[in-house]
C-alpha cells in the first residue's frame, strides 16, 4: 500500500463512460432529492420551529 | 460519520473499525454510569482536571469537584492521565494493539494535546468580554475563549505531522481520532438531553430538521459530486463512489463503507479518506470564524452549517464547539447570552442523523454495483447495513435517552442534580475533543497534497467543497433554522 502509485493509478485509466445505470442513479437522487427538499421546506412552513 | 485520515501503510478493516465502534460505547457508558452516581451522593469523578481562564499559571487547574480540592490541579491532572491511560489501554487492548507502545505514545499525546488546552485557556487568548478583560486586567485578548485550546491542539498536531514526521509516527499508536470523537460523542448524549429537556419544543424541532441533513448528503450531495468526479474529472467508478461519500456523506467510515460496498480495493477508499481529513483541518480552522463573522445572529443556522459543510465526525461536532463559542462571545460582547449547548447540539444533531443512513447507502449502492454494474458471485446482502451501521450512535442514544427520562420523567430532585451529574461527564468529554483535535493535526500530512497523483483527487474535493457543498449547506441551514435563536439565560 505505501508503494501506491497513485499517479498511474488514477491518471492510466481508461475514461469509463456513464453508464445508463449510473445516469438513473444520479438523476434518480437529485430528483428526490430536490422532491424531498421541498416537501421538507413546506412542513418546515407549516410547522415551524417551536421555542 | 468517521473520520480521520488513515495513513496508506494502514489498512482499516470493516472488523477493526466496527470493534472501535463498541469500545466507544463501552468507554462513554463507563464515563456516563460513573457520571450519574453523584446523583446518588457518590462522586466518582470529581477527581477530572478542569481548566480555568488564568493569567497565573497555579490558578489554571483544579478538580471539577470541591470534595478533590485537597488533591489540588496538579494531582486532578494526574488522576485524570493515569484513568484514561488504564481505561484506553485495556481498551486498545482487546483491539489487538501494542498496549506497551499505546501508553507509550498516549502519555506524549496527553501531555501536548492538555498542554495545547492549558494554553488556550491562557487570559490573553481565551478572555472574551470586557468584565473578563478588565477581571484580568488585560487592555486586549484573542477573545477565542478557553475552547481555542481545540486551534491550539490541532495547531500543535499540524506542526508535528509536517515538520517531525518521525515524532508523528512514533505516535501513531495513541493517534485514534476516531475512538477519541466516538466516546466524546456518546457522553455527549448526556449534555444534548440535559439541553433538550429544558426547551423539548425546540429540541425535536431540531429532531425533524435533520430529515433536511439527510436529504441533502446522500441525495443531492453525492449524486452532484458523483457526476461531478465522473464526467468532469474523469475518475473510474471505483475512484468516484469513495470520493463522492467522503465528499458528500462523513469522511473515512462513509468512503470505506461504500467503497466495500462496491468492492472496491481497500487502499482506494484509504486514500480517499486521507484527502478527507486534510481538507476537515482546513475547514475547521476557516469555517467557525466565518460563521462567527457572518452567522453570529443567526447561531442554529452556523451550527447546522458546520454540520452539514465539515466532512468527518471528529472536524464536524469539534468544530461545531468552538463555532458555539465564537459565537456566543460575539452575542455576549453584545449584550446577547445565550444558553450553551444549542449551536453544538444542532452541529451533533445533524451529523448524527447523516451518520445513520451510511450503511443503508452502502447497501443500496452495493446492490447496484454487483447487479447492474460489476456482476459476480459477490452480491451484496442486506445484513451488510447493520455490519455497517455506526454502533457507537447506539452509545449516543442510550445516553441521550436515560438522560432525558432522568431530567423529565423522574423525581424532581434526580432532574436538580442531573446537570451537576451531565458536567462532570461533560469535562471528559472536553480532554476526547481535545485528543480528537491534536490526532487529526497529527495524521494531516499537507505533503500529501503535492504527492503526484494527489492533485487531481484534490481537485474534486476543492471543486465540490468550496463551489457547491459549503454553498448549498449554507442555503439549506438557513431554509430551516434561520430566524430562531436559542433560549437565553434566565
Amino acid at each position: 500500500m505505501s508503494q501506491f502509485d497513485l499517479k498511474n493509478e488514477i491518471s492510466s485509466k481508461e475514461v469509463e463512460p456513464l453508464l445508463p445505470v449510473e445516469k438513473k442513479l444520479i438523476g434518480f437522487s437529485l430528483g428526490l432529492g430536490i422532491f424531498l427538499l421541498v416537501v421538507l421546506v413546506a412542513i418546515n412552513h407549516f410547522v415551524p420551529i417551536k421555542l | 460519520m468517521s473520520d480521520i485520515a488513515i495513513k496508506a501503510s494502514e489498512p482499516l478493516t470493516l472488523r477493526a473499525q466496527l470493534t472501535e465502534d463498541w469500545l466507544a460505547v463501552v468507554i462513554g457508558l463507563l464515563v456516563f454510569g460513573s457520571a450519574l452516581a453523584s446523583i446518588g451522593g457518590v462522586d466518582l469523578l470529581g477527581w477530572a482536571v478542569t481548566t480555568s481562564v488564568y493569567t497565573d499559571l497555579t490558578q489554571a487547574l483544579n478538580p471539577f469537584a470541591k470534595s478533590y480540592a485537597w488533591l489540588g490541579g496538579g494531582g486532578a491532572l494526574i488522576a485524570t492521565y493515569v484513568a484514561l491511560l488504564v481505561v484506553l489501554s485495556a481498551g486498545v487492548a482487546t483491539l489487538g494493539a501494542d498496549v506497551r507502545k499505546f501508553a507509550l505514545a498516549f502519555t506524549a499525546v496527553f501531555a501536548i494535546a492538555y498542554a495545547s488546552w492549558i494554553v488556550g485557556s491562557y487570559a490573553y487568548v481565551a478572555a472574551v468580554t470586557p468584565a473578563e478583560q478588565q477581571k484580568f486586567g488585560l487592555s486586549w485578548s484573542l477573545k477565542l475563549t478557553n475552547e481555542g485550546g481545540f486551534i491550539v491542539a490541532l495547531l500543535a498536531g499540524i506542526v508535528i505531522a509536517n515538520f517531525f514526521p518521525r515524532f508523528a509516527e512514533w505516535l501513531k499508536e495513541a493517534i485514534r481520532p476516531e475512538l477519541y470523537i466516538k466516546v466524546a460523542i456518546v457522553i455527549l448524549g448526556a449534555t444534548v438531553a440535559v439541553t433538550a429537556a429544558a426547551r423539548l419544543n425546540l429540541a425535536s424541532s431540531l429532531l425533524l430538521r435533520g430529515a433536511a441533513a439527510i436529504v441533502e448528503a446522500y441525495l443531492i450531495y453525492w449524486a452532484v459530486i458523483y457526476y461531478v468526479a465522473r464526467k468532469w474529472f474523469g475518475f473510474s467508478r471505483e475512484w468516484s463512489v469513495p470520493l463522492a461519500s467522503g465528499i458528500s456523506i462523513c469522511g473515512v467510515a462513509a468512503a470505506i463503507a461504500t467503497g466495500g460496498a462496491i468492492r472496491a480495493r481497500p487502499a482506494v477508499p484509504i486514500l480517499v479518506s486521507s484527502l478527507v481529513v486534510v481538507f476537515a483541518v482546513v475547514e475547521v480552522l476557516i469555517l467557525p470564524f466565518l460563521a462567527q463573522t457572518f452567522l453570529w445572529q443567526e447561531p442554529l443556522v452556523a451550527g447546522a452549517w458546520i454540520g452539514l459543510a465539515i466532512k468527518t465526525d471528529g472536524a464536524a461536532v469539534a468544530g461545531g464547539g468552538i463555532t458555539e463559542s465564537l459565537i456566543m462571545a460575539k452575542a455576549a460582547a453584545e449584550g446577547i447570552k445565550y444558553q450553551p449547548g444549542w449551536i453544538l447540539a444542532t452541529t451533533a444533531t445533524v451529523k448524527i442523523f447523516i451518520d445513520i443512513f451510511i450503511g443503508i447507502w452502502a447497501f443500496i449502492l452495493g446492490y447496484i454495483w454487483t447487479n447492474h454494474i460489476d456482476k459476480g458471485p459477490d452480491r451484496a446482502k442486506p445484513v451488510e447495513i447493520w455490519q455497517r451501521f455506526p454502533k457507537f450512535i447506539l452509545g449516543f442514544i442510550v445516553v441521550f435517552a436515560v438522560s432525558l427520562w432522568l431530567a423529565i420523567g423522574s423525581t424532581p430532585e434526580i432532574a436538580k442534580a442531573l446537570p451537576a451529574a451531565a458536567g462532570e461527564a461533560n469535562v471528559f468529554r472536553v480532554i476526547f475533543f481535545v485528543l480528537t483535535f491534536f490526532s487529526i493535526g497529527v495524521l494531516s500530512d499537507f505533503r500529501k497534497l503535492w504527492q503526484q497523483g494527489f492533485g487531481k483527487l484534490a481537485a474534486v474535493y476543492f471543486v465540490s467543497l468550496f463551489g457547491f457543498v459549503i454553498w448549498v449547506g449554507l442555503l439549506i441551514s438557513w431554509l430551516f433554522f434561520s430566524g430562531f435563536k436559542p433560549p437565553l439565560v434566565s
